[in-house]
């Protein structure tokens, strides 16, 4: 995992992406300027917390929290990689919901052991990633229009299937929500990192993950360099559905249950920590690294408004007014760091 | 090296420095925390009155309970706050299983760990690590609303049935509760059942296309939810004012302070108030006496906290009958939920 992959759009301003006149040549940074403000930000939030409360720096803490940074990961991403294509997925959650319930199906009624099973609703991740890319290229409709009905055809589908029902999960298949390395290494905070080593892979150093930024930067300049730009477009819907589908599969492991309503709040989690670790709205950008860390900064806020007592009602307005923050900082050095010049010239390059 | 790199590397440095420094400074007396969780999943009036049972266990025995309100009322959110306060060291915790079966990851988790969980509000499903649950029993509740719909309508008449959330799990308790009521009765039938409603709003629409759609044929309506019962009261009671309009009987459940006007002003008829008070009172009460080292005298026992159904007649006596219940069952805990510890 390194920095963010990106296809500059032209002309490139000098940023901490590019070379910059104190590099020499063959040097490259390990983390882009913004993911190292990012690292800043959740180190400073990690000192808050440890001074305020004496048992946040334990094994406990660790464990418990590294768990919800792993899946808030994967609702990211889930999002990230389409936004990073140009386009976006609002049945995020409702695919996480369908596959929770295929999930439970498959164990209960299809009698399927618990790893068979999980490859089941698995596999309908990218189906259904699959199909709204397929709607969207082919018949040439907004992904807005497709994937909001698509969510409520899923979410329609998962209540009428389950009947409202949760399906227990047997204990022999919580071992992969549940389980750890020595009590604070969670085997979820470890197959996720491993997920963004090879999504940080892919989009840096594959022809197929150039291709994905390459039509989310410009899908016009993308097609006439001859990248099939419609079936970039369903990649990134396939991947985003085997992303959630991977993040219900995790997620009813850990409950012990696969519940229908898992996925309804998924939504907001994957906006808000994609934009916290720099995925770019307009496309063309995607930081594993910062969605890594968009992740943690989003949990120790929702941490840190437990620990300082903040008044409960008013805590959904101070989170989103911290993300806006983030954002806010975020964009503020991003443009501090580019030169007058590139930042004239940059509107009219977006603009073409 | 990058200008980038050294900044990274000075700042990771930096911060391990500055964690360790912390974790060797810091006293190693745990900060004085309250005894109870009572974690409510949302800012809601059942919610609202759950914690006022909690103030009020922590007033009448000098035990701080630590009052929680969540964002959501979604499994995902108790759980990532659940957990947060069991980090902090938090020892006794009630917990609203806002999904039955998927509160047992949290459930098993906080009990692997010695503390103590009491669920409230709904059973969790069988086999999750609490001893005990304090609720309404769904299935009583919903019995009592539909044989009082039954009685309203004489025996006779099309009932549209509207139920809650389609996920949540005590939606097909209810469902089955209501349809065993009106099978025992033949003269009476279901017209329609609505449901998969979450916001008033949406139970505004339903109800509404259902009634303009069949109105002539539904004789009462039953809601055994609490947005539903809101939305129905208000739209009965319109309809039930009007001049020459057939009256609709209606049954709900819970007490929002719009539906027992309507029952007050007499346009609609009855709703089952349930005993969230006492879901905030009695479970703080259980885990306080776990805490002491009372020990349950089972591996689970659902603790009834009782149901009241509120017509014209009680409208306003209700709340002593319900507050009765709470006191009966408080003085049954230490012989009928519990044995004396060890030496005690």
């Amino acid at each position: 995992m390194s920095g963010p992959a990106q296809i500059p759009v032209v002309p490139a301003p000098r940023t901490s992406e590019t070379d910059g006149p104190r590099k020499r040549f063959g040097q490259r940074d390990w983390v882009s300027g913004r993911t190292l403000g990012l690292i800043l930000f959740a180190g400073v939030l990690m000192i808050v917390m440890s001074l305020i409360s004496p048992g946040f720096l334990s094994a406990q803490t660790f464990f418990s929290q590294s768990r919800y940074v792993a899946f808030y990961v994967l609702v990211a991403l889930a999002q990230a990689v389409c936004l990073a294509a140009g386009d976006l997925n609002l049945a995020v959650g409702a695919v996480g919901s369908l596959a929770t319930v295929a999930l439970g199906l498959s164990m209960t009624s299809l009698g399927l052991p618990p790893m068979a099973a999980a490859f089941a609703a698995l596999a309908l991740g990218p189906l259904t990633g699959w199909f709204q890319g397929w709607i969207i290229t082919r018949l040439r409709i907004d992904a807005f229009i497709v994937t909001l009905s698509m969510m409520f055809v899923y979410l329609g589908l998962r209540s009428g299937v389950s009947g409202g029902n949760s399906y227990p999960m047997p204990p022999s298949f919580w071992w992969l929500g549940q389980g750890s390395i020595g009590g604070w290494l969670p085997y979820m905070a470890l197959l996720v990192l491993g997920v963004l080593w090879i999504v940080s892979f892919v989009y840096r150093r594959t022809v197929f993950g150039r291709r994905l930024l390459a039509t989310g930067s410009n899908p016009e300049a993308a097609r006439l360099s001859g990248i099939d730009t419609r079936r970039m477009i369903v990649a990134a819907h396939v991947l985003s559905g085997t992303f959630s589908a991977l993040a219900a599969v995790l997620w009813a492991s850990w409950s012990g249950n696969a519940a229908p309503q898992t996925g309804d709040d998924w939504l907001v989690i994957s906006y808000a920590v994609s934009i916290i670790g720099g995925t770019g709205l307009k496309g063309n950008l995607i930081s594993p690294l910062g969605i890594l860390m968009g992740a943690i900064i989003f949990k120790l806020i929702q941490h840190c408004l437990v620990i300082l007592r903040i008044n409960d009602n008013f805590s959904n307005t101070l989170l989103g007014a911290l993300i806006l923050l983030a954002i806010v900082v975020d964009r503020a050095r991003e443009h501090l760091a580019t030169p007058t010049s590139a930042r004239e010239t940059r509107p009219r390059a977006e603009t073409k | 090296m990058t200008r980038n790199n050294r900044f990274l590397l000075i700042a990771l440095a930096a911060l391990i420095v500055c964690l360790g420094s912390i974790k060797l400074l810091q006293q190693r007396r745990a900060a004085a925390l309250e005894p109870i969780v009572l974690y409510l999943p949302l800012p809601h009036p059942y919610c609202t009155a759950v914690g006022k049972g909690g103030e009020a266990y922590s007033r009448d025995h000098g035990v701080s309970v630590r009052v929680v309100v969540g964002q959501e009322s979604t499994q995902a959110n108790v759980s990532t706050n659940i957990e947060s306060l069991f980090t902090l060291g938090y020892g006794a915790f009630a917990v609203y299983p806002v999904d039955p079966a998927g509160a047992k990851g949290l459930f098993h988790r906080l009990h692997a760990a010695g503390r103590h969980v009491v669920a409230y509000g709904a059973e969790p499903e069988r086999g999750t690590e609490t001893p005990f649950a304090v609720a309404t029993d769904t299935r009583r509740a919903a019995t009592a609303a539909a044989e009082k719909l039954v009685r309203l309508l004489n025996g006779q008449g099309r009932i549209l049935d509207v139920l809650e959330s389609s996920t949540d799990a005590n939606t097909p308790i209810r469902r089955s509760a209501i349809e065993a009521v009106v099978a025992r009765h033949p003269g009476v039938s279901i017209a329609q059942t609505v449901g998969d409603v979450t916001t008033e709003q949406k139970a505004r629409e339903k109800i509404e296309s259902a009634l303009v759609a069949r109105g002539d044929e539904i004789d009462g309506v039953i809601c055994t939810g609490y947005t539903t019962t809101v939305a129905a009261a208000l739209l009965l009671a319109e309809h039930n004012r009007r001049s020459g309009a057939k009256r609709i009987r209606f049954v709900g459940l819970d007490t929002d302070e719009r539906v027992l006007a309507a029952i007050r002003d007499g346009w609609v008829d009855a709703t089952v108030a349930q005993n969230p008070f006492g879901h905030g009172y009695l479970s703080c009460a259980l885990l306080d006496l776990l805490r002491q080292g009372w020990i349950p005298r089972s591996a689970y026992t659902f603790v009834d906290s009782g149901s009241v159904v509120v017509t014209r007649e009680n409208v306003d006596s209700f709340q002593g009958g319900i507050e009765k219940a709470t006191a009966e069952i408080l003085a049954e805990l230490k012989t009928k939920y519990l044995r004396a510890p060890a030496g005690g």
